[in-house]
C-alpha cells in the first residue's frame, strides 16, 4: 500500500492535520502509529482505512478486505453480541462458524448472550476486535486496541496480529501502551506537527533473537523484569547506581547495557513517579521511541 | 449490501426511534379519515395522502439513517463504501414503504365507493413518488450531512414547506409537484397529467439522492 504526498484537513479554514506525508507498507508489515494526543493518529488510520479522502495526494494499492476496529466500539446498538457478530459475518460474507472461533480466542464466550449496551468497556472492545478479525483482512486497522482489555487478551492480541502479518496482511496499530514492542520487525511511524516520520525499528525487536531477563531492584525491595529483548547486562559494578532526585522520587540507573549486535548502547532507567502521572510520562517516553514498562509499587 | 440493509433495518426496528414516525402517522390518519371519503373523491384523497405523508417518510428515513452510531457507520463503510450508502437508502425506502402501505390501507378502509383499478394504481404511484421524495429529504438532513439535530429538524420542516410553496407557485417545475398532485387529483385531471408529473416527481428526489451521495464522499 503506497501513501504519496498525502495532505488532509477537516475543512478549508482548518489547519492541515497531515501534510506531504508519504510511506509504503508492504504485505506482512506491522506498523505502530505513534504521537501525542490530537496530532492526527486516528485521522491517519481513517485515511488508510478509506474512511476519509485525502485532500491532496493518493493512497494506492489498498488491500480489498479491510478490518477496522475503532478506538471506542459503538456499544449503543440494540443487539446481543451474538446477533451483532452474525450480522457482521453476513455483511462480510464470512462463514458464521468463525464467530465461535474468535469469541473463544478473545475470551468472550460468556458474553455472546449479553446485549451490547450492557457490556463493559473492555468487553465491548473485544466485540470490536472480533468484527474486524472475522473477515481475514488484508489490511487490519486497530485504533488503540489494547485499551481496557484483560491481561489474557492483551497477551493474545500481538500473536493474532503476528498471524495476520504472517499470511501477508498489513497491520496498522495506534497504541499508546507499547504492547507490540516485542513483535519482530515492528515498524513505527510517528505523527507529529502534521508530518509522518518513520522511526528506527524497535531495538528490542531488531536485536530480536535473544531475550535476556534481568531484575531491577525496586524501592520497596520487590523485583521486576524491566529489560527489553536483546539487551545484555554489562559488568555489574557499572550499574545499579541508585539515587534520589530533588523531589524525593527514587531513580535507579542500570548502567550502560549494550545490544549484542553492536547496536548503540541503551540504558535501563527506573523512575518512580506518582501513579496519577505515570501514564502521561509513559506515553511521552513511548512517543519518543523508548521502551517503557509500568509496575505498580506500594508507597514507601 | 442486502445484509447491510437488513442489519440497519433490524437496528432501527429494535430501537425506540422506529416508533416516532409511526406515532406521527397514526394521529394523522385518524384526523384525515375521521369521516369517510365521499364517492368520487377517491383520487383527490389519494393525492392528499401522498402529499401529507411526505414529511413522515422523510422523518422515518432520517431516523433510520441516524440510528446507527457514527463508529458503526465507519465499520460499515469499511466493509463496502458504496454498499453502505445504497443499503441506507434501500433500508429507508423499505421502512417508508411500510408506512405508506399503512396509510393506503387506512385510506382504502374509509372509501365510500370502489375507486377502480386505475385510480388505485395512480394512488400507489403517488405514494411511491412521496416515499422517494421523503427518503431524499431525510437523507439530506441526516447526521453525516447536518450534524446538529436542531438544524436538521429545521431544515427538514422548512424543506417540506418549501416544496409545498414552490409547487403551488408558477415555478412548480422547480420541485416535487406535491400541490399539483393534490389540485389535479381533486379536479379529475391527474390521470392525464401523470406522465409529466412523474418525471418531475422523480427527477428532483433523484437529484437530491445524487447530491447526498456526493456530499457523503467527504462526510463518512
Amino acid at each position: 500500500m503506497r501513501v504519496t504526498n498525502l495532505f488532509f484537513r477537516y475543512g478549508r479554514r482548518n489547519p492541515w492535520v497531515l501534510s506531504n506525508a508519504g510511506f509504503v507498507l508492504s504485505p506482512g508489515d506491522v506498523t505502530e502509529v505513534l504521537g501525542p494526543n490530537g496530532t492526527g493518529k486516528s485521522t491517519l488510520l481513517r485515511l488508510l482505512a478509506g474512511l476519509l479522502r485525502p485532500v491532496k495526494g493518493t493512497i494506492d494499492e489498498r488491500p480489498d478486505v479491510v478490518g477496522y476496529a475503532p478506538e471506542r466500539f459503538p456499544a449503543a446498538q440494540p443487539f446481543t453480541v451474538a446477533a451483532y457478530l452474525r450480522h457482521m459475518a453476513a455483511i462480510r460474507g464470512t462463514d458464521p462458524r468463525r464467530i465461535d472461533e474468535w469469541s473463544e480466542r478473545l475470551g468472550m464466550d460468556q458474553l455472546m448472550g449479553h446485549r451490547l449496551p450492557d457490556l463493559s468497556k473492555g468487553s465491548a472492545h473485544k466485540v470490536g476486535l472480533a468484527q474486524a478479525l472475522l473477515c481475514e483482512p488484508g489490511l487490519l486497522i486497530l485504533d488503540e486496541p489494547f485499551a481496557g482489555l484483560d491481561a489474557t487478551t492483551r497477551a493474545e492480541l500481538p500473536q493474532i496480529i503476528g498471524e495476520v502479518s504472517a499470511r501477508g496482511g498489513i497491520v496498522v496499530v495506534s497504541d499508546h501502551q507499547g504492547e507490540l514492542r516485542a513483535l519482530p520487525d515492528l515498524r513505527r511511524h510517528e505523527v507529529r506537527n502534521g508530518t509522518i516520520q518513520e522511526l528506527p525499528r524497535n531495538a528490542g525487536s531488531d536485536a530480536g533473537a535473544r531475550v535476556t531477563a534481568r531484575n531491577g531492584t525496586a524501592q520497596n525491595g520487590t523485583t521486576q523484569d524491566i529489560t527489553p529483548r536483546g539487551i545484555t547486562p554489562q559488568d555489574d559494578s557499572a550499574r545499579d547506581d541508585s539515587a534520589r532526585d530533588d523531589m524525593g522520587r527514587g531513580i535507579t540507573v542500570q548502567g550502560a547495557a549494550v545490544l549484542e549486535d553492536s547496536s548503540p548502547a541503551v540504558t535501563v532507567l527506573e523512575v518512580a513517579v506518582a501513579t496519577s502521572k505515570a501514564e502521561e510520562l509513559a506515553s511521552r517516553l513511548r512517543a519518543e521511541g523508548h521502551v517503557v514498562r509500568i509496575a505498580r509499587e506500594a508507597a514507601e | 449490501m442486502i445484509a447491510l440493509a437488513r442489519f440497519r433495518l433490524a437496528g432501527y426496528a429494535r430501537s425506540h426511534r422506529a416508533l416516532q414516525p409511526l406515532i406521527a402517522l397514526l394521529p394523522l390518519l385518524a384526523i384525515m379519515y375521521a369521516t369517510p371519503v365521499p364517492a368520487g373523491e377517491e383520487l383527490g384523497a389519494m393525492a392528499d395522502s401522498a402529499g401529507i405523508l411526505l414529511p413522515v417518510f422523510a422523518w422515518a428515513a432520517r431516523g433510520l439513517l441516524d440510528t446507527e452510531p457514527d463508529e458503526q457507520r465507519m465499520i460499515s463503510i469499511v466493509t463496502n463504501r458504496r454498499g453502505e450508502l445504497l443499503s441506507g437508502i434501500i433500508a429507508a425506502c423499505v421502512f417508508a414503504l411500510g408506512l405508506a402501505v399503512i396509510g393506503e390501507l387506512a385510506l382504502l378502509a374509509r372509501l365510500s365507493a370502489d375507486p377502480g383499478i386505475g385510480a388505485l394504481m395512480v394512488g400507489v404511484c403517488l405514494h411511491l413518488f412521496s416515499v422517494i421524495a421523503g427518503v431524499a429529504l431525510g437523507a439530506l438532513t441526516s447526521r453525516p450531512i447536518l450534524p446538529s439535530p436542531a438544524v436538521s429538524n429545521l431544515v427538514l420542516i422548512l424543506g417540506y414547506l418549501a416544496i409545498l410553496l414552490v409547487s403551488a407557485s408558477g415555478a412548480r417545475w422547480l420541485t416535487v409537484p406535491v400541490m399539483s398532485w393534490m389540485k389535479d387529483g381533486h379536479h379529475d385531471v391527474l390521470m392525464g397529467h401523470l406522465p409529466l408529473l412523474a418525471v418531475q416527481s422523480l427527477l428532483w428526489p433523484l437529484l437530491g439522492l445524487a447530491g447526498y451521495a456526493w456530499l457523503r464522499r467527504t462526510r463518512p
